[in-house]
């Protein structure tokens, strides 16, 4: 069986990973929409920013694996798939197999700002980003990052200089609404940048260069939109497999039509952690759907069930969440001292994830716990911690 | 450029070259040494890049930073000498020295 891979992010690469190392009896091709090799996504909003050239520290496929005999790789964007027929085609070429995977990921949400030149306006999402970014760095001194989210404070600590104000602009009632407000807080203690919620942007003034908004005038000459990531669908529902809100698939990855896979934060599957059908955009969603799909077609399928984490680094400060929690669950501070702050977020008794700021052993006591079964936030309190917690459950 | 062997799984030795500067990990991962998942890339959050120094390393490394040693009472079957890849630097005095890569990474 041949199949082709579209993509070549972090899923398709964990894919095909998975399938060298199961001696995949067919043939691999790859479509690789960017010019870039295989790399991976977190660090360029990270420390690694501070020197984005160095882009052999963020490969992401081992040299064996990548240049393995069974894998071609096509770099090309593709623009259409004939499921029926198992073809995919590029402007360059058409290419027939015998399973397609969907592993095209999102792309970063834009905003288009009255008067704003296209050249002071950034998002990143990719490497050619973080470079172009990086390049518009001398020159820039009034930073404004729009959006408040894990993306905009990672890049505000990374940006961090003497030189340069960092401003975050959000339209929301505060930041990081993703996590409980006593992470939140901790996480903003150490921020470098200013904020300011409940912000409109009416337009962009060329001769005071800021931006003007409900607030008033906010000084920027570089502008970062992070507001978000829609997923890559269009190829999908061109052919009726795919929805505005990613594409549908069963606990296999496996979409509508038999003959087309889809995997990583492009898929939207039941999430057997809030047992509810979602998109989710982490390595731990990218790989572990590319793993369920692995093993499917290396002949020996499992169900998708694992419980999602994800980190973020924050400066010196490191988030780990276990689980994932709705925007509205209600939070517990478990653990708070000088270092450590550990929250649990639950709905009553049932709790949903585990948020540690520079607490890991928490952290991975909370994936472990996770693994075993539903946690109870009573049980949680009376242990003390997450890692009691685990410990009793052990003896 | 310097080199130090790695012990795979499989008990294969394999001699990979790195660049002072460079982590564990990047050096490992790049020369496709078997048994090293590194699922956050280097991100100090899965403990999935365990691996043993001999004690030649010893006095040529800081210890590993608490969330390193908090990740890796996570590893499975860890020991004194165990440290995560992506959290070791290398430099000239680490040419000719030799590390496992762990059995199971979970
Ligand atoms: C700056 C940044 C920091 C992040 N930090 C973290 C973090 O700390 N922790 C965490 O858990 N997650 C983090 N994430 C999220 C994580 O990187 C993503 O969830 C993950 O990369 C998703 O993998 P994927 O394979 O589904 O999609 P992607 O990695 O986006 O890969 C999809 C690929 O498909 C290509 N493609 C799309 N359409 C086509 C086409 N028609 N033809 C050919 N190719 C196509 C795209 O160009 C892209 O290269 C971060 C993301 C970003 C952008
Ligand atoms: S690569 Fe994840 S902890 Fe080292």
């Amino acid at each position: 069986m041949n199949i082709g891979i579209i993509g070549a992010g972090q899923a398709a690469c964990t894919l095909i990973a998975e399938l060298v190392r199961g001696q995949f009896a067919g043939k691999i091709l790859v479509f690789n929409g960017e010019s870039h090799r295989p790399y991976q996504r977190p660090p360029l909003s990270k420390t690694w920013l501070h020197n984005p050239t160095d882009t052999e520290s963020i490969r992401l496929l081992p040299e064996p694996i990548e240049t393995h005999a069974s894998i071609e790789w096509i770099h090309d964007k593709v623009v259409s798939i004939e499921p029926d027929q198992g073809v995919i085609t590029t402007n360059n070429a058409r290419r027939t197999v015998d399973h397609i995977v969907l592993a095209t990921g999102t792309r970063a949400k834009t905003l288009a700002i009255d008067g704003l030149p296209a050249d002071q306006v950034h998002v990143i999402r990719t490497l050619s980003d973080a470079i172009h970014l990086h390049e518009a760095l001398d020159a820039a001194h009034n930073i404004v990052i729009i959006g408040a989210g894990f993306l905009a404070f990672e890049l505000a600590s990374s940006l961090d200089h003497p030189e340069r104000t960092i401003r975050v602009l959000a339209k929301g009632v505060r930041a990081l609404p993703q996590i409980s407000v006593k992470a939140a807080d901790r996480l903003l203690e150490e921020t470098p940048a200013s904020i300011r919620v409940g912000v409109t942007i009416e337009r962009y003034d060329q001769d005071s260069a800021s931006l003007i908004t409900n607030h008033g005038p906010v000084p920027a000459d570089l502008v970062i939109v992070a507001i978000g990531a829609r997923p890559n669908t269009e190829l999908a529902s061109a052919c009726g497999l795919g929805t505005s809100e990613g594409i549908p698939t069963d606990a296999l990855m496996q979409t509508t039509h038999p003959r087309v896979s889809a995997i990583g934060e492009v898929s939207l599957h039941t999430q057997p952690h809030l047992n509810k059908v979602m998109r989710i955009e982490s390595i731990s969603e990218a790989n572990d759907s590319a793993s369920t799909l692995a093993k499917r077609l290396l002949g020996a399928p499992e169900p998708f069930k694992a419980t999602p984490w994800f980190w973020s680094d924050q400066g010196q400060l490191k988030l780990q969440i276990a689980g994932l929690a709705a925007r509205n669950d209600d939070e517990t501070c478990l653990i708070n001292t000088q270092t450590e702050r550990v929250v649990i977020r639950h709905n009553s008794d049932h709790v949903t994830a585990i948020e540690a700021v520079n607490a890991a052993k928490e952290f991975m006591a909370a994936r472990r716990l996770f693994e075993q079964g539903p946690i109870s936030r009573q049980a949680l309190l009376q242990a003390g911690s997450v890692f009691s917690l685990l410990q009793s459950s052990r003896s | 450029m310097p080199q130090l062997t790695c012990i795979d799984p499989n008990e294969q030795a394999i001699e990979v070259a790195f660049e002072p500067g460079e982590t564990i990990l990047q050096a490992t991962y790049r020369a496709g040494v078997d048994g090293i998942l590194a699922e956050c890339g280097g991100g100090c959050s899965c403990a999935t890049c365990h691996v043993m120094l001999t004690s030649d390393w010893d006095g040529t490394l800081d210890a590993a930073s608490p969330q390193e040693a908090d990740m890796l009472s996570f590893a499975v079957d860890p020991t004194p000498q165990s440290r995560l890849a992506c959290q070791v630097q290398l430099n000239e005095q680490h040419d000719g020295l030799t590390l496992t890569v762990a059995k199971r990474q979970y």
